[in-house]
């Protein structure tokens, strides 16, 4: 799915996109050095890791000579980054080597701090002696997964959602650019892109919004540099710990208000002090941020006779459903479903691919069905192609000379 | 030449269980101490955490006599009471304290051990084999699994007490499809560990300098899986294949191998001590006569 990359990468495009100074004001901040390390490619992670105590520049023949002649292209991938970032800067020493590379020096300064010594957080968790009821990590887990829900549920304006979120509907329309279609007649209808919004899995989703939510910012007179290194730095707070607000800066803390909207920390008040504790989303920020695969537990299981069953509970995964399959009945563990040709063309007329919906089917199933290979059966999988690739040549209009 | 069928990894999760050597008496010979050679170590171990936030590491001492279980990264009650607010396990303070009590339980085992004149070598059939069961423990535990591979950071010689233990280890290893990197810092050459990553599919190593033991920790040992495929690593020079002989555990280049079990013996057995099956010393008797009477026919008719 070439274009779900592209929005889940848009995130550090935005970053690498920030002048020199204020990438360079960036890298003060050791963990965000680390974030954005954990964002590379797998070579560009090496290259700089062996620079890393190295002073002088590199000649880029020699970083060359390290790959394998069909590594070249995923070299050139991870150069070009390290170059966009900022990270590796060209420099000439003499013409006989040509160009040569060297790593950013506050960047490396950090890195090497961070490796030897480790880092410390401007914050301390609070002691749990203040009497402090912290919640379980299985409920801060189950809190995070609902106002997840609610809030996409309220972004796609089905009427399906129980609860409002606390997000303000200017807000909310910000996100909803380029999701939903204003249609004075029918109401909002998804577009496009906001169908493959909902079939990207939950971390590609929560960087969509948030870069959406920082490119707001400008208006909002929020400087993007202090939101985006709030956020890397909230990665690496432990989840399930209790943190003071009174270590936050103003504009923190308003962020910290929408993103307790958005499921990523939990808000509590004490009789003195009130807290944030992150969940899971927010501490898996870093996780994504680079392309790697998705490690998640799948819950559809995909049989030959084109019947999905779905062991889910959750509204939106139904809802998720309904756009490529037929719901046919619901149980309170399951979701019976089948996928018809009726089905696959409303899909396909809402501008949804054949290959997201076979993305979306082998990166969602179940670990039952996932051993087997393939996870899903070739006639289903066939099928789908098949009907998709007949979509415009099944009628074609053209002048008829009687 | 990869002697193993590898298998095609996707993103760069890596698990990976370092097995340090602890032996005294080695440390004992050595320019660089210990402490010095663990700082190395524990920022290599830094630098894995920090690549991937689901990178996981493990560490086994191996010892003169026993191994432990010195540090799991996965494990959250690493986090001390002072440094509670940082999931990254900065410095190591409880594989510190661990190490330390494990060196002196180890010290206390070899006092009792009265062979004085077995080569110095630390227990790595030991550690392999409790490295290699919970490799298996993190298959069983589901899918989404990080890539596990081992890394012997190994200075004592072999020991060929411990031969045929340790071709075990790489075998299960080898089916596995767990590679073994070795990175030998000893002064002799180790066969153990050349053969164990040319069979498995892992990296030896063997650095001249330890003071730049950190550089070549994370050129060549922090590669995980998915980027060995299309980057350029040590490859192995020449192997060392010698066996040791089942019957007194010394190094033989010729000898003799039981057709039903394969052990090596060097010297002439009746019975195999392994699996029990006779060697056919009657038919050496029935070979010795026939040529002998042959030769009795022969010289007759000259007579």
């Amino acid at each position: 799915m070439p274009q779900v990359k592209i929005i889940a990468k848009n995130f550090m495009d935005m970053v690498a996109s920030l002048t020199a100074i204020k990438l360079d004001k960036l890298y003060n901040n050791v963990f965000i050095c680390e974030a954005i390390l954990r964002s590379l490619p797998p070579l560009a992670k090496k290259y700089v890791l062996q620079l890393l105590f190295i002073d002088d520049p590199v000649p880029c023949t020699r970083i060359e000579e390290w790959v394998l002649p069909d590594g070249l292209s995923k070299h050139r991938v991870a150069i070009d980054r390290l170059i966009q970032l900022r990270i590796f800067t060209e420099t000439v020493v003499d013409r006989k080597e040509g160009t040569c590379y060297s790593l950013n020096p506050t960047f490396q300064k950090n890195l090497q701090k961070h490796i030897i010594s480790g880092g410390v957080l401007p914050r301390e968790p609070m002691n749990s002696n203040n009497g402090i009821k912290l919640p379980s990590l299985q409920e801060l887990e189950t809190y995070a997964l609902q106002q997840w829900e609610c809030f996409l549920l309220q972004l796609i304006n089905s009427g399906q959602g129980e609860k409002l979120t606390g997000i303000s509907s200017s807000m909310m329309k910000v996100f909803q650019r380029g999701l939903l279609s204003q249609r004075d007649r029918d109401g909002p209808r998804l577009t496009e892109s906001g169908f493959q919004f909902l079939l990207m899995d939950t971390n590609a989703q929560l960087w969509y919004i948030i870069r959406e939510y920082i490119s707001n910012a400008e208006e909002r007179d929020v400087d993007p540099a202090d939101l985006i290194s709030f956020l890397l730095e909230l990665s690496f707070h432990v989840t399930g710990e209790a943190y003071n607000l009174n270590t936050l800066t103003d504009v923190q803390r308003t962020t910290l208000k929408d993103l307790a909207d958005l499921g990523l920390v939990k808000l509590q008040q004490g009789r003195k002090d009130s807290w944030f504790i992150p969940t899971k989303l927010a501490t898996n920020l870093s996780v994504s941020l680079a392309d790697s695969s998705v490690r998640k537990e799948g819950y559809v299981m995909m049989e030959t006779n084109f019947r999905m069953y779905a062991y889910s509970t959750s509204k939106l995964q139904c809802e998720i459903l309904r756009l490529f399959a037929r719901i046919e009945y619901q149980l309170p563990n399951l979701i019976a479903c089948a996928v018809t040709k009726e089905s696959l063309y409303n899909a396909f007329d809402n501008g949804i691919t054949s290959d997201q919906i076979i993305t979306f089917l082998q990166q969602n199933s179940h670990p039952r069905c996932a051993d087997r290979v393939p996870s899903i059966p070739e006639n289903v999988t066939d099928q789908v192609y098949t009907l998709y690739s007949l979509l415009p040549s099944r009628v074609i209009q053209d002048w008829f000379i009687a | 030449m990869a002697s193993v069928a590898s298998k095609l990894y996707s993103d760069d999760v890596s698990l990976l269980v370092l097995l340090l050597d602890t032996n005294p008496l080695f440390w004992d010979t050595t320019s660089t101490t210990f402490s010095q050679f663990l700082s190395h170590v524990l920022a290599f171990l830094n630098a894995v955490l920090g690549l991937n936030q689901l990178n996981q590491v493990v560490v086994i001492a191996t010892g003169y006599s026993s191994c432990d279980y010195v540090y799991d990264s996965s494990l959250t009650s690493n986090v001390s009471s002072e440094s509670r607010g940082a999931r990254m396990p900065a410095l190591f303070g409880s594989l510190l304290e661990k190490l330390e009590d494990f060196i002196g339980r180890d010290a206390e085992l070899a006092e009792g051990d009265e062979h004085v004149d077995r080569i110095a070598s630390s227990l790595l059939s030991g550690s392999l084999s409790m490295a290699l069961c919970y490799i298996q423990r993190v298959f069983r535990s589901g899918h989404l699994h990080p890539q596990p591979r081992i890394l012997c950071l190994q200075g004592s010689p072999d020991g060929p007490e411990q031969y045929v233990a340790v071709m075990n280890s790489i075998f299960s290893a080898q089916r596995l499809m767990v590679p073994i990197d070795s990175c030998y810092i000893g002064t002799q050459n180790s066969a153990f560990l050349q053969q164990a990553s040319y069979i498995t599919g892992g990296v030896h190593h063997a650095p001249k300098q330890l003071d730049g033991l950190f550089q070549f920790l994370t050129t060549i040992f922090a590669t995980d899986l998915h980027t060995r495929g299309f980057v350029q690593l040590p490859k192995p020079v020449g192997v060392d294949f010698r066996a040791s002989c089942f019957c007194h555990k010394k190094t033989i280049d010729m000898g003799y191998v039981c057709s039903v079990c394969l052990s090596i013996f060097c010297e002439h057995h009746k019975k195999c001590s392994t699996c029990g099956s006779v060697f056919g010393q009657s038919k050496l008797d029935a070979a010795n006569a026939s040529s002998s009477v042959n030769d009795r026919k022969r010289r007759a008719p000259d007579s």
